[in-house]
């Protein structure tokens, strides 16, 4: 197809969105937003969960229309109806969830919704050739020919970029490309970055992550509720800075104080079990974690962190090993009998595991307390008693509510997370298992919730905290393991690591390997 | 057991097998389409009923077989076009939906039956075309080359069928609408209107369907002709692996072990008769035990579309 | 103040008088399948229009079906709809629908229930059960059958092995051995009354494996008597309603069920003030039974002669079927 040959030279010039509005129910997602990008650059887009950034982009992806405000392209003012009018003016997006068909191949999903060159029928080599063609020139190296479900998270990635310079997107919306990515894995795709743009493309850049935006991006801006608090040259704005205008305060990183472990609380022997797909997803763990200590799990995901958390949570059959809680043996016990022994979850897909989306506020409080005697009156619930505890937890944890009586589904990411912790800690639990408690969080939640996390530390509870978050896993950790392919390939202790050195262990290079062969590999380290 | 083994009964079961497949292929076949892009249709037996009828009151008004075919699709164009509007466009509940359509379609059969026809009649159906040389094969030219059109097809739909789903864009958009439809949407693909399609596809198939048992295999009317095919069909569907060429496997096991059990039955076999009707049913489940492929289902199926939900 | 009491009462009851003489008795019947189902529904159906007719046409009796009844909770939710409404005879035909008058008939003393195939009126004095004695129709079929093939092999399609399905295929087998026990019948059963498509082949499956002669019963046998059709040289045997005008050339005879007489029974003892307690079985004495030869088909004197030998040793009691 000819959009192919012509993907070379990017069409778009220069975008501007001005003065955009944007109403969902109940939310002014965008109000007045302006926004622009010119060519050969890269444009980042700052801002916490919910400030707007998602639906901006949608809009100039032609998923969403506007209530008022203009797209212009290249000095045209264009009303898109759809992404296929927004891929016809040369723009491409980048979805922070992919939108890829898992069930067909790379080449097929390239092709997908293009007319083919050979009529009806699918070009498959034609194409194919495309891809390896985009792929050599830009740096994104993937097998045309594989299903997408074989491909590593970041390969998907790759697919999804050539996916849009197939289309000759001349600007491409890169929406929190790097989330999930390796420390090596950003390197390279900032590598392609630098060449699309050297090539006349220009990008728009989400993230959450500020060095990231500081490396790449040239010009900033910040939204936070839906309006634009601050824009600017990148090298005029320090961290400092974005960081002030994203939350409108400073945030401090968590620094835990010296502590002195007490005695071995939980410990995992040889743990092994099946993952969704039939193969060996945990393949042997060992790991100990004393009172008062946190220990950090580092890994990209997909390398065995959910399914351990699960196992220890009760909720996957471990096919081998041994799990001890304060000696007692709680391999095979049941939810309720983890409960009843201290221990406690915060699970990684807090509305599929941690709550139930329709039930009201106070009704998830109560999702497994129910059965206490606390509340209940003989066979009855007791709802005063209920609604008194529950009301004392959402002031505590300082969850922002209208009432007790709003389903769930209507709070935020943070103020969700919030609730559920309050919740688990509320039983004094002595082991917690933390799954990424703070991804999509916003800030201030996150802040609060490491507090809480540190707090408990003090007090002398297990903490096991997953996290993809390096920053979040050095501030607050004893211990760091990192986990690789469903084993640990290496533990470090507080302050000894850098995070390059834990990017190479999450990407499976061990310690020993790195510092073997540290002069060859030293690419990545800047 | 006696002459079970015999070259009658073998010659018998295939052409028993070949009849009894033909409704299932086109009814199977379409809602493969429909379940490719997401849209699961329980409403099939329904619409084979209707269209089953429709055919079958052309015919006997007009005398002319293939007025009688273009009803059936007609008949089933609307009722894929009412089914696509109630799950696709209203995104309602697409197993509710499907009973309802089958609901309608069985009682709107018995009524305009009784009303227009009143009792049962025959009509001259569609009749055994030889394809020249190649029905003058041996044993195989009678049993495969001497069926009546809407025989031949069913079977060529399977190719054809597979092709369109393998090989062309519109099979790509089909499955994409089925399997991830926010991707097919950030691609500029117009979801509802895909999923329309495949759904009326389906539906036209499915009223083919009720043709072939009408004017083709059958030659009659009758309340609830079909009897829950289109059900099976629909279980073909999952049997075959969201594949033609897998459904084609099912239809055929499915009608050759039906066919073989009355064979049994016939010649005597001391199996009980209530077992031997059991036996496609029992063999079909236990294909489908060993052979359960679930990597294939669509993962949107049975999962309304709606963009600001992502 | 009396006179206009008066006024009131007696218009009253000579409203309700004149009412209870002009109105027209009410039956209503529930059926598995269609009134138009040339076998066991039609048969009920068509009955009840011949009475209705004798009867002076709808001013005297008034008639109400559902049809299509297999569900049986829904027939049940029928019969309590329909004796709810006051009718005074309500039938619910179909063997399975036992249960659901059992259920319902103590709450109306007044309706009249009657239900089959059955012999079972639970000892409730407003029930009437009654059934057909098939294997006598049956018999009858297999002795002008064993005497009509030439491949002295003979097919029998039938639908679940229950009722009067069963007992009809157990006479015909009776009738065709008493001619030959060297004649072959063999027998299929497809699971359903309505399957039409593999009541089809399992017809077309007899006649591949030799059979010049088919009978069976159920409203999918249409399709059997298709196939026989499109052999175009298999004879058929009907049975529970006359099926010569499927293929006018082919049927031989028809084992009718007609309850008229039944009906017009129950009518006139329901006038009377008897509303059940019986059990009819149709048999070839009374009538109820009969065999329809179809004038379409030349069957040789003789063995018109063997049938009628048949009927009236059956009537006679000198031929014993056993159902």
């Amino acid at each position: 197809m000819t959009a192919a040959r012509e993907a070379v030279r990017p069409k778009t010039g220069r975008v501007e969105m001005r003065d955009i509005v944007k109403r969902f129910p109940g939310v002014l997602a965008n109000s007045g937003v302006c926004f622009d990008v010119v060519p050969g650059e890269v444009h980042a887009l700052l801002g916490e969960n919910g400030a707007g950034k998602s639906t901006l982009m949608r809009q100039l992806y032609g998923m969403y229309r506007p209530d008022s405000g203009q797209i212009i392209v290249d000095g045209t003012v264009r009303n898109f109806r759809s992404p296929a009018d927004a891929i016809a003016a040369g723009i491409g997006m980048i979805h922070q969830h992919f939108m890829l068909v898992p069930t067909m191949t790379v080449a097929q999903n390239v092709a997908l919704g293009l007319p083919s060159g050979r009529g009806p029928f699918t070009d498959t080599k034609g194409v194919s050739k495309e891809v390896t063609r985009l792929g050599n020139e830009y740096g994104l190296k993937v097998d045309p020919d594989a299903f997408v479900w074989q491909l590593s998270v970041g390969e998907q990635q790759r697919v999804e970029i050539i996916k849009a310079l197939y289309r000759g997107a001349g600007l491409v919306i890169l929406d929190e490309p790097t989330a999930v990515l390796t420390p090596q894995e950003v390197e390279d795709l900032f590598t392609t970055f630098r060449t699309m743009l050297t090539e006349g493309h220009s990008l728009i850049f989400i993230s959450h992550k500020l060095y990231e935006v500081k490396a790449i991006s040239d010009r900033v801006t910040v939204l936070r509720d839906g309006q634009v608090v601050g824009s600017g040259r990148t090298c005029d704005l320090s961290q400092q800075d974005l960081v002030h205008m994203m939350v409108g305060r400073e945030v401090k990183d968590p620094d835990p104080r010296p502590h002195t472990p007490g005695p071995e609380l939980v410990k995992m022997q040889g743990l092994k079990a099946m993952g969704d797909r039939g193969l060996e997803a945990l393949r042997g763990i060992d790991l100990s974690i004393r009172s008062g200590e946190i220990l950090g799990l580092a890994g990209v995901s997909g390398n065995g962190q959910k399914e351990l958390a699960e196992c220890l949570a009760g909720m996957r059959k471990l096919s081998s090993g041994k799990l001890l809680v304060e000696g007692h043996d709680m391999t095979n016990a049941t939810v309720n009998e983890r409960f009843d022994r201290g221990m406690a979850f915060i699970p990684e897909e807090r509305m599929r595991d941690g709550a139930i989306r329709e039930f009201t506020v106070g009704e998830n409080v109560f999702l497994h307390d129910h059965m206490s005697k606390r509340f209940r009156r003989w066979i009855f619930l007791s709802f005063d008693r209920m609604r008194e505890h529950a009301l004392s937890l959402v002031e505590l944890f300082s969850v922002k509510t209208p009432s007790l009586e709003v389903p769930i589904k209507n709070l935020s990411g943070g103020n969700i997370q919030k609730l559920i912790m309050a919740r688990e800690l509320s039983r004094d639990p002595f082991f917690l298992v933390a799954a990424q408690p703070t991804r999509g969080v916003d800030i201030g939640a996150s802040e609060y919730i490491h507090d809480s996390l540190l707090a408990q530390r003090e007090k002398g509870m297990a903490i096991l905290l997953i996290s993809e978050d390096l920053d979040e896993l050095r501030g607050l950790s004893d211990r760091i393991a990192v986990m690789y392919e469903g084993g640990i390939i290496g533990i470090v202790d507080r302050g000894s690591s850098t995070v390059e050195e834990l990017g190479f262990m999450m990407a499976g290079v061990t310690l020993e390997q790195m510092r073997k062969d540290g002069a060859s590999t030293g690419k990545a380290c800047p | 057991m006696k002459g079970l083994f015999s070259l009658n009964v073998l010659t018998g079961v295939l052409n028993s097998m070949i009849a009894l497949a033909t409704p299932f292929l086109y009814a199977a076949i379409g809602e493969t389409f429909a379940q490719t892009a997401g849209v699961v249709n329980l409403g099939v037996d329904g619409i084979m009923l209707l269209a089953a009828f429709g055919a079958f009151f052309v015919t006997l008004m007009t005398g002319n077989l293939w007025l009688g075919l273009l009803a059936a699709a007609a008949i089933g164009l609307a009722m894929g076009l009412i089914m696509a509007l109630i799950s696709v466009t209203l995104k309602a509940e697409q197993g509710v939906s499907g009973i309802g359509l089958y609901m309608f379609g069985l009682g709107m059969s018995s009524l305009l039956f009784k009303v227009l026809v009143g009792t049962v009649k025959t009509v001259q159906g569609f009749q055994p075309v030889s394809i020249p040389i190649l029905s003058t094969i041996p044993f195989i030219g009678p049993i495969l080359f001497n069926n009546s059109v809407l025989v031949y097809g069913a079977f060529l739909l399977v190719p054809l069928a597979w092709v369109v789903l393998e090989k062309t864009n519109l099979g790509l958009k089909f499955k994409a609408v089925g399997q991830n439809p926010a991707a097919a949407d950030s691609l500029g693909i117009n979801v509802v209107a895909i999923r329309y399609l495949a759904v009326c596809i389906g539906a036209i198939l499915a009223g083919i369907a009720g043709a072939s048992l009408s004017i083709s295999l059958l030659n009659l009317f009758q309340d609830d002709l079909t009897s829950g095919q289109g059900f099976i069909a629909v279980a073909l569907v999952y049997f075959g692996g969201w594949s033609p060429i897998g459904v084609l496997g099912g239809a055929l096991l499915f009608s050759a072990v039906n066919s073989i059990q009355l064979w049994m039955q016939v010649l005597g076999v001391n199996l009980p008769a209530s077992v031997a009707v059991m036996l496609p049913y029992i063999l079909t489940i236990v294909a489908l035990m060993m052979t359960a492929n679930r990597a294939r289902q669509p993962a949107a199926l049975n999962k309304p579309f709606d963009r600001s939900e992502n | 103040m009396n006179v206009k009491r008066i006024a009131i009462a007696v218009t009253m009851i000579v409203t309700i008088v004149l009412g209870v003489a002009a109105a027209p008795l009410r039956i209503a019947v529930i059926m598995p399948s269609a009134t138009t189902d040339l076998a066991f529904s039609q048969s009920m159906w068509s009955a009840l229009l011949t009475v209705q007719k004798e009867m002076g046409g709808e001013s005297a009796l008034v008639l109400k079906y559902t049809d299509n009844m297999f569900k049986v909770p829904d027939a049940a939710a029928a019969i309590r709809d329909y004796a709810g409404q006051g009718f005074d005879l309500v039938i619910a035909h179909g063997s399975q629908y036992g249960s659901s008058v059992q259920d319902v008939a103590p709450d109306f003393p007044e309706t009249t229930f009657a239900w089959g195939t059955d012999v079972n009126t639970f000892g409730m004095a407003n029930v009437y059960a009654y059934t057909a004695a098939a294997e006598q129709g049956g018999y009858v079929n297999g002795v002008i059958a064993a005497m009509l093939t030439k491949s002295k092999k003979v097919g029998v399609t039938g639908p679940i092995e229950v009722g009067d399905a069963k007992t009809y295929i157990d006479g015909f087998v009776q009738g065709v051995q008493s001619v030959s026990k060297s004649i072959a019948v063999a027998k299929t059963w497809t699971g359903s009354f309505s399957d039409v498509a593999l009541m089809t082949t399992a017809a077309k499956t007899h006649i591949a494996s030799g059979a010049d002669i088919l009978t069976g019963s159920s409203q999918s046998v249409v399709g059997s008597i298709g196939a026989a059709k499109d052999n175009g040289k298999v004879l058929w045997f009907g049975t529970q309603a006359d099926q010569a005008s499927l293929s006018p050339k082919l049927v031989v005879a028809s084992q009718v069920y007609d309850w008229t007489g039944m009906l017009r029974e129950i009518i006139a003892e329901h006038q009377k003030g008897t509303f059940g307690g019986k059990t009819y079985v149709l048999e070839l004495a009374g009538s109820g039974l009969k065999i329809a030869f179809n004038p379409g088909y030349a069957l040789p004197a003789n063995v018109r002669k063997a049938a009628d030998t048949a009927i009236s040793g059956i009537i006679k009691g000198t031929i014993k079927v056993q159902p």
